[in-house]
């Protein structure tokens, strides 16, 4: 486990992120309301530039079978993430992907300390 | 299992054709390569010249839409990215879906020419396919015939939703005859932007473009398949290849077993052929984007071995929003296939399909 020092705190305001390159790896980090996410920018699904896409929400649907209509909700608004090659979806707050059950983001710690953020990388 | 970075190595010591590779080409910038009044047609419509289906591919943002708008966007994005040694082009595939024959007749050899002077001449690796207005088969001709001694123009590519008949209709012979004396190859590619014309109940019915666009390139390439296997064109022009672009590989097993039942019984509404339907789709090429996404691999690994190593060829279909890396197609080769057989997939089959020397 190495410990990176990778931006001080006012280079990732809240809904921005930045892409670092640590030990061969490309990592970005994410600030979702003042709380930080690291993740490997890599996609599941075909290996593309999963932290370099654009931050959304997304709709979900649920079924009212006592009155038979499907109502949609457009939530999450900033905290899905889009991968850019072909929108692979995944929620940012815990890297789950949101089309596959089994598919997680790789995902590293990261914590601020005394105005640095700080990456830790195994 | 090889690791990532073993299969991404091992794809770059690879030889590899990609099939599929689309311009983006504005209307301004084929109005250069276009005489009047075809030429303001382009550009002083005030509505779009081109006919548009609307639907929203980049699902309001979240996918990232990427274009090809110049040579170095193939050689950076595919060349060097994606380990692509030769990616064949195609210019466009708006033709069938315009009423005006005259229009697209002209525009068939503006876009040809485009391809050429802007991509082909700026790089040796680059290939192109040639489109054809199919509106206007003896056009269509000509236009092969005049694009005959262009060393790095390969093949035809038919855009295959839209045609009214349906491609192996002899009204469409003169075209192929062209071709064959050409050695201009065949290709056919649906278009989920012209499907509305030919399957209009889709648009009619359908909410979501993920409805249309799951069955669009299929249908089309079906109902391709179908009409050339019964009207026996592969019998009519034997030195043609015929590859089909951008519908995956299911639908083929699928139809090779359906037209041999039905070719069982009704043989005498298919006179031409010599040998069942499956015999001839098995000479045909198959390109394997979109890949399918099988929740358990091993289906999609059988799925393969069905269409087989001599048939499957890869493509991205770059730059559009499904394309494929070449690593979606090799996770199913590379720890399977021996090398000859991984190598036919990767660029042999590509290269017969099109008569390229490599």
């Amino acid at each position: 486990m190495s410990k990176h020092r990778v931006a001080s705190v006012d280079e990732i305001e809240p809904g921005e992120r930045i892409i670092v390159e640590i030990e061969g790896k490309e990592i970005g980090i994410f600030n979702i309301e003042g709380e930080y996410r690291a993740y490997l920018n890599w996609c599941a699904h075909q290996a593309g530039p999963t932290c370099e896409g654009n931050v959304t929400g997304t709709t979900q649907g649920e079924y009212n079978k006592n009155d038979g209509k499907v109502e949609l909700d457009y939530c999450k608004q900033g905290e899905i993430l889009n991968c850019p090659w072909h929108g692979w979806e995944y929620d940012l707050t815990s890297g789950e992907c949101l089309s596959r059950q089994d598919v997680i983001l790789p995902q590293y710690k990261v914590e601020e300390n005394e105005g640095d953020i700080i990456l830790s990388v195994a | 299992m090889a690791s990532q970075q073993q299969r991404s190595k091992a794809l770059e010591d690879t030889t590899i054709v990609d099939t599929d590779v689309h311009l983006s080409v504005s209307p301004e910038e084929v109005a250069k390569y276009i005489d009047e009044p075809y030429k303001s047609h382009m550009t002083n419509t005030g509505y779009s010249p081109l006919p548009s289906s609307g639907w929203d591919r980049n699902l309001r943002g979240k996918i990232e839409h990427y274009t090809v708008e110049s040579p170095e966007d193939v050689d950076e994005v595919l060349c060097n990215d994606f380990s692509i040694d030769c990616p064949i082009l195609n210019p466009t595939s708006v033709l069938p879906r315009l009423p005006q024959t005259d229009l697209a007749a002209e525009l068939m050899s503006g876009y040809n020419d485009l391809m050429i002077d802007q991509y082909l001449d700026e790089y040796d690796h680059f290939r192109g396919l040639a489109a054809v207005a199919t509106q206007d088969p003896e056009k269509a001709a000509e236009e092969l015939d005049r694009l005959g001694n262009e060393d790095q123009i390969v093949g035809v590519y038919i855009a295959s939703t839209g045609p009214n008949p349906p491609l192996g209709d002899s009204e469409y012979d003169v075209m192929y005859q062209a071709a064959e004396d050409n050695d201009l190859d065949i290709a056919y590619h649906g278009s989920g932007g012209a499907f509305m014309f030919e399957f209009p109940r889709q648009n009619q019915s359908f909410e979501k473009f993920i409805e249309v666009h799951t069955m669009a390139h299929t249908w089309s390439q079906m109902m391709t398949l179908s009409s050339l296997i019964i009207n026996g064109t592969p019998v009519k022009f034997p030195d043609l290849n015929f590859s089909f672009l951008e519908a995956g590989i299911g639908w083929i097993p699928m139809m090779m077993f359906r037209l041999n039942k039905e070719y069982s019984i009704r043989r005498s509404e298919a006179p031409l052929l010599e040998k069942s339907p499956e015999e001839y789709i098995r000479e045909f090429y198959f390109a394997s984007q979109p890949i399918g996404e099988a929740n358990h691999s091993k289906h999609m690994d059988q799925l393969i071995d069905m269409v087989g190593a001599d048939s499957l060829m890869f493509a991205t279909d770059y730059p559009h929003w499904d394309f494929d890396h070449p690593e979606a197609l090799d996770k199913h080769l590379s720890h399977r296939y021996d090398v000859e057989d991984r190598n036919k997939v990767l660029h042999g089959n590509a290269a017969e399909a099109f008569g390229i020397s490599l």
